[in-house]
């Protein structure tokens, strides 16, 4: 290699790496929308307590509150429905020969999400207030969050839901992955979700939802009282949905 | 010593009747892709718990075959052996055609293909492997293709210098692509030494692959080619089988030796068909049976039985990719820690899987494009050499 060409090359490749690191700057630039939403939800953070002592066997107000919210299919056939929020009955570990437990699972929305990081478009990624949350026009259904989830919370709209009870929320599309999302539309307009108000309104007050963050919410209180447990909370993917009575 | 190299004729009925094939297989799969986009991917066997099938899995198993270019390559460009250099220009071309079948695999195996061309370059994920790899895929293909124009210019110092780049890079590409397994948080999944066993399988079933392909169409074309060459790659498939064994055992130990994953590993070791396609798909004819082949004095010299082995090697690679990314699905989650689920909405415990047919049209339709691309490559580009010897130990001894 003569001179000519070492200076060619140095050139070349200074160029390339500055106009990389540009790009770079480019692309993982936060948008003008996603600073105004940071600044509005300044220093709070969303979670969830579910006080399973308090949930009524056999009721599913939430889950039906969730379905009439936001449009979720329910085709009827496991393999397909799709369930942001869902009902388990638990053999526990220890105290066998007593009743069933029973639970429920949703996203945990957790601080580090797995599924966030591993999206290829960032199609799901975390609200600064914490919400995880999927944009379900720019998922192309790769299905990776869906592998990377810990708490089997995502699934796949499969099929086209015909239902539509809540005109004023898009209508469910085929070919994307969601889960829940914490009724975020509600939250930004002062409502509770849609479960939570459910839960309210049976009398039940078995899931509360609040910011974490702040010292004088009822849902920061009643998880600093202690006997609270997360799900999986080794994985290291710090969820915020708490429960008491697991 | 002056190599010459040539198209075929491609007006024999054989040819004819390929082409026809493959072009068959390619409408095929576009009509089964076709319905899939128009009525959902329910009509795959996928579903919630199983989110990831069929095309997956030949994804990365079209991926891994075009590692063959990586063995060629290495052997003249790293270790120096000469004489497989004739076979560079055709492997370097089926490997990029393989790249491009495992991302056309992707592509079709998406909810929303539409977006696929569109949002990754408004919103680029740099800590997702599914940004990562097509990257290394795409720069990968871009390297075949640069490599494919010294080879067909004969730059000398120019292909030796992007043999061993493109060496490397392969590396790269089959090493992303273990990782999209091998760091994911299921307990079938996440292994550090994904990477590193899919890398060997890759090489293993890139050679079993070039074997068979080279031996076919030099003897179908009536060309010369030393049975010393072909012996020699027996022998390296022999090797790399070895490797891909005591990956597989290290890994399955591991697995049955930790107690947080041995529900796991007895899951994935003596239950389901996955188990089956294991055992006897990939262990005993995949790798014990080609080595007991390779191994035999006189069988691992003759040529019909390499062959048979490299084809043993290469269904056997498949149903590696196909345990996988299968059982470690099919494998619940412990969602409640110390909690077993016994009844749920949704789908929980041990879920099933079975292929459907759609997704088998879609992955020969795969299968259909590049065969075209290859058939085509044949008659239209100068891939084959005139012929192919192993230098003599004359030279050696001079």
């Amino acid at each position: 290699m003569d001179r000519r060409d070492f200076f060619k090359a140095a050139g070349g490749s200074i160029l390339l790496a500055a106009s990389g690191a540009y790009a770079f700057q480019f692309l993982t630039a936060p948008s003008k929308a996603w600073t105004k939403i940071a600044a509005q939800t300044a220093g709070r953070k969303w979670g969830m307590l579910i006080d399973l002592t308090k949930c009524p066997p056999d009721c599913d107000a939430c889950i039906q509150a969730c379905r009439q919210e936001n449009n979720v299919a329910f085709l009827g056939d496991k393999r397909w429905d799709v369930h942001w929020i869902r009902k388990v009955n638990l053999k526990p570990a220890i105290g066998g020969r007593g009743a069933e437990k029973q639970a429920i699972l949703l996203c945990n929305h957790c601080d580090k999400p797995p599924c966030a990081q591993v999206c290829p478009v960032q199609a799901t990624y975390k609200r600064p207030d914490g919400i995880v949350i999927v944009d379900h026009h720019r998922c192309i259904g790769c299905r990776y969050c869906m592998i990377a989830c810990p708490y089997n919370a995502r699934f796949f709209n499969f099929k086209d839901c015909e239902d539509w009870p809540n005109k004023d929320y898009p209508k469910r599309s085929h070919g994307v992955a969601e889960s829940c999302n914490l009724c975020v539309h509600r939250l930004d307009k002062g409502l509770l979700p849609a479960c939570v108000e459910k839960c309210q309104a049976i009398g039940a007050g078995a899931l509360m939802v609040g910011d974490i963050n702040d010292p004088e919410s009822d849902i920061y209180r009643a998880i600093a009282a202690g006997g609270v447990r997360r799900l999986k909370e080794d994985l290291g993917t710090e969820p915020k949905v708490y429960y008491i009575g697991l | 010593m002056e190599i010459n190299f040539g198209r075929i004729e491609g007006n024999s009925l054989a040819y004819r009747l390929m082409m026809l094939t493959f072009a068959l297989l390619t409408v095929s799969g576009l009509i089964a892709t076709f319905y899939i986009i128009n009525q959902g991917l329910w009509v795959t066997g996928m579903h919630n718990r199983v989110p990831w099938g069929l095309q997956i899995v030949m994804a990365i198993y079209y991926i891994g075959l075009s590692a063959g270019s990586l063995v060629i390559s290495g052997l003249y460009g790293v270790f120096g052996k000469s004489e497989y250099k004739p076979f560079a220009r055709i492997a370097v071309y089926l490997a990029a055609l393989l790249l491009i079948a495992g991302l056309l695999s992707i592509l079709t195996d998406q909810g929303r293909m539409d977006r696929v061309f569109v949002q990754p370059f408004f919103h680029f994920n740099l800590l997702s492997l599914f940004s990562i790899n097509p990257i290394l895929y795409i720069s990968y293909i871009l390297i075949c293709i640069i490599y494919l124009w010294a080879l067909f210019y004969e730059k000398q110092k120019f292909t030796k210098v992007i043999s061993i780049i493109a060496f490397a890079w392969a590396f790269g590409v089959h090493s992303g692509t273990g990782a999209i397994f091998g760091f994911g948080a299921r307990v079938l999944y996440e292994s550090p030494l994904l990477p590193a066993s899919f890398v060997v399988a890759a090489m293993a079933s890139g050679t079993a692959l070039m074997i068979i392909l080279l031996v076919t169409v030099f003897k179908l074309t009536k060309r010369y080619l030393d049975d010393e060459l072909i012996i020699w790659l027996g022998r390296l498939l022999a090797i790399l089988v070895i490797v891909v064994l005591y990956f597989l055992l290290v890994e399955n130990t591991y697995r049955a030796y930790v107690v947080e994953m041995r529900r796991a590993a007895i899951y994935f070791l003596f239950s389901g068909a996955h188990s089956l396609v294991f055992w006897i798909g990939l262990i005993f004819a995949g790798l014990v049976l080609p080595l007991i082949i390779l191994f035999n004095r006189t069988r691992g010299k003759s040529i019909k039985w390499i062959i048979l082995a490299s084809s043993l090697v290469i269904i056997g690679v498949l149903c590696e990719r196909y345990v996988i990314v299968i059982p470690g699905l099919t494998h619940p989650a412990e969602l409640v820690p110390g909690g077993e689920i016994t009844y749920s909405l949704a789908q929980e415990g041990i879920a099933k899987y079975s292929i459907s047919y759609l997704e088998v049209l879609q992955a020969l339709g795969v299968l259909g494009v590049i065969g075209f691309m290859f058939g085509w490559g044949l008659k239209y580009l100068k891939l084959l050499p005139s012929e192919a010897r192993a230098f003599k130990l004359e030279k050696n001894a001079a």
